[in-house]
């Protein structure tokens, strides 16, 4: 059989798929099937077929309503905050141009600390009375007492504490990749649009920000899915608590599968969070993406 | 020629029931958290010169536990011929574990202390053998209690003489008396003790059971006692010190054990309530390193009370070697006083505990045994969904009660509603 460039290409393609259908197409399945019944992880033989009803529970349930509630806001919190301070941090370091190559070496070390390393160090540094965060805070006079502020322990604050380590662990990872975007505009628009007349800010909202529109897409869809998917900085730092202010889907997944048992639950939940990202994404990907290059 | 068969079949007879008699070592694999390997792995050695065979630990942290053996439970893999598991556990596992009635001999029984040997069996079968076991006993400094200025000052304004806390009243006076603004700025320096919100799910069932409460939540029978006047009154005993006065850190949703222990170790309270094997843990570097008291809980209403924290050994129905993994788990029982001479120094049975008791540097041994004998110490239901309660009821019942803003009996009944909708009656 002649080994033609189309057959040579699924060749190539072959291990690839064979360990996605593996690894990924195949647990969906089963999680897709699980949400179906009724199962326990105590004895995932008995089943018991419920139809829909693990996906009635869930779209009636509070508490996943709340979950996928706190779920927007962390992400939306994480996200604005990454995606600010990156962007200033690129525009600096454009700025500063080979000066800049050793602050974006240090820059980048939180990006090498796992996770959940991350969460415990925030979590120690933000608990009042022994936490250096209030003991700093107090020693500059801005809080007047130690326990002033309860970082994990306060319901209206937490989630924006929770996400603290994930601003501060992937910003420099946001800046970056915005950096290199900056990179690749070509100076002599930059420069054709000053000799126009235009401004500094008039080339950053004409030129710099329509050019970077690609790259910005991608950094807020894979950022956005990553915080979204948020679970182990959070579960080091709170487990979802206080009284459930900081639990967002994940940790609602979590809790369900493997704390109490309840599979076919779990796994609708997850199966609603998994179509509810890809939607998100697809929207963002065209909105974002789409104009750009529609504009270039 | 028959002399010489008879012979033959005799020779071969003997050699045949030698081979059969012979053991192969074997390799046992156990599954422990930290805890249990430090506390069973002198044991587990000495069964290896003894026996010929080998104990392997796999060490994983203290959830992963859970999930190891549960993926093994659903898998039907036979990874594991022991798994050294909590007592929260055992009902979720109890379909899963081998029986172990025949270890629970009178002798064994009378030896370990009654709220083991009832969570030892579900549905009346025995199916784990109690390792060791743990509760919160009363740590205070002893600079500041057997201080004469202190015990004088004591006396003269609350009427009786200055000791570890016995009472709930008592508790509450020195928790007051002993929270201090040292440099008189305004601020408190010192709290009298804590109140760990961050553990509100467990932490408050404890003055239920000093209140007198034959259970916490549910009784032998599994009936709703979680609204009874015992869950009420330890309920606003656990808030008051929070609530109605000043003596414990307001942080209190942050304050877990971890942090609890971290305030006390570093005199920012001057007695707390805490897990016994803490006492043997003691830091070196701590400024009260060698100022550390122990006493057996407080009573209230009903008497001394705590929730015993036990660890079982329970042999897995799908191991290839059951009858040596029984075998182990009867010598870790045999020898259970080895684990009070590792880090957590913990053991199960009365005599181990008792053996040591007068020993130099076990001081909260006598605390423990006193606390763990007492009638009131109960453990927690056995029932399979026994972590969902906590989480979705009883976690929140106490962090909403640490608002100050609602109604313990209220919250109570909440908590029946709930129940209720679990299937509970």
């Amino acid at each position: 059989m002649k080994l033609t460039e189309r057959r040579f290409v699924l060749l190539l393609l072959l291990p690839a798929t064979l360990f996605l259908a593996a690894f990924v197409a195949y647990p969906l399945f089963l999680l897709i099937r699980d949400s179906f019944y009724e199962v326990s992880i105590y004895a995932s033989a008995e089943r018991v077929f419920v139809g829909a009803d693990n996906y009635v529970h869930a779209l009636t349930s509070s508490r996943v309503r709340e979950s996928a509630q706190r779920t927007l806001n962390y992400t939306m919190i994480a996200l604005t905050a990454e995606f600010v301070l990156g962007f200033a941090a690129a525009l600096l370091f454009n700025a500063m141009g080979r000066r800049s190559e050793i602050l974006r070496t240090v820059f980048a070390f939180p990006l090498m600390i796992p996770p959940i390393v991350a969460g415990l160090l925030w979590r120690f540094m933000l608990i009042d009375n022994i936490g250096i965060v209030n003991h700093v805070l107090e020693h500059l006079g801005i809080i007047a007492d130690s326990s002033d502020i309860s970082w994990l322990g306060d319901r209206d604050l937490v989630l924006f504490s929770v996400a603290l380590p994930n601003i501060w662990l992937t910003t420099s990872f946001v800046a970056l990749v915005l950096y290199t975007g900056l990179q690749n505009i070509p100076s002599e628009l930059i420069e054709a649009a000053k000799i126009d007349g235009a401004g500094a800010l008039q080339v950053f909202r004409r030129v710099t920000v329509p050019l970077l529109r690609p790259v910005i897409a991608v950094v807020l869809i894979l950022r956005g899915i990553d915080a979204a998917r948020a679970f182990d900085m959070i579960w080091i730092q709170t487990e979802g608590g206080p009284r459930f202010a900081s639990e967002i889907l994940s940790i609602h997944i979590y809790r369900n599968m493997i704390r109490y048992g309840n599979v076919g639950e779990a796994s609708a939940i997850a199966t609603l969070f998994m179509l509810a990202m890809v939607v998100i994404s697809s929207i963002a990907f065209f909105t974002i993406w789409g104009q750009g290059t529609s504009q270039s | 020629m028959k002399k010489l068969v008879f012979l033959c079949t005799v020779v071969a007879l003997c050699l045949l029931a030698l081979t059969a008699g012979a053991q192969e070592p074997a390799t046992l694999t156990v599954l422990v958290e930290q805890g249990g390997l430090w506390l069973q792995e002198a044991a587990a050695k000495q069964f290896e010169e003894d026996t010929g065979h080998t104990v392997e630990f796999v060490n994983v942290p203290y959830g992963s536990v859970f999930d190891r053996l549960s993926a093994e439970m659903a898998t039907g893999g036979a990874a594991f011929d022991v798994a050294t598991i909590d007592v929260v556990w055992m009902s979720h596992f109890a379909p899963f574990a081998e029986p172990l009635d025949d270890l629970f001999t009178e002798e064994v029984i009378g030896d370990l202390f009654a709220s083991l040997v009832a969570d030892a069996q579900i549905d009346g079968t025995f199916i784990g053998m109690p390792t060791w076991a743990n509760t919160e006993i009363i740590f205070y400094r002893k600079d500041l209690w057997e201080d004469p200025d202190e015990q004088a000052a004591f006396e003269a304004e609350y009427g009786y003489p200055l000791a570890p806390p016995a009472t709930w009243q008592e508790f509450t006076d020195m928790a007051m008396y002993f929270t201090r603004d040292y440099d008189g700025d305004g601020e408190i320096d010192m709290y009298g003790t804590d109140v760990k919100g961050g553990v509100a799910d467990f932490e408050w069932m404890i003055a239920v059971l000093q209140a007198g409460s034959p259970g916490v939540v549910l009784d032998a029978d599994h009936n709703i006692i979680i609204d009874n006047e015992e869950h009420v009154a330890g309920l606003e005993y656990y808030i008051s010190h929070h609530c109605d006065m000043d003596v414990a850190p307001p942080n209190v949703n942050e304050i877990d054990w971890g942090v609890a222990e971290n305030l006390f170790y570093q005199s920012q309270t001057a007695m707390f309530r805490f897990w016994g094997h803490a006492y043997r843990l003691t830091r070196g570097d701590s400024p009260i390193a060698d100022l550390v008291g122990a006493a057996p809980m407080i009573a209230g209403p009903g008497g001394v009370g705590a929730i015993p924290g036990p660890w079982f050994n329970i042999v897995p129905k799908t191991s290839a070697n059951k009858e040596l993994a029984i075998e182990l788990v009867q010598y870790l029982y045999d020898n259970n006083a080895m684990g009070i001479e590792a880090p957590l120094g913990l053991a199960a049975r009365k005599s181990a505990y008792a053996s040591y008791a007068d020993v130099e540097g076990y001081e909260n041994l006598n605390p423990l045994l006193e606390t763990l004998d007492s009638p009131q110490t109960i453990g927690r239901p056995a029932v399979a969904d026994w972590q969902q309660i906590a989480d979705e009821i009883l976690g929140p019942i106490g962090s909403d009660a640490l608002t100050c803003e609602q109604d313990p009996s209220e919250l109570l009944a909440w908590g029946r509603t709930e129940l209720e909708a679990m299937g509970y009656d």
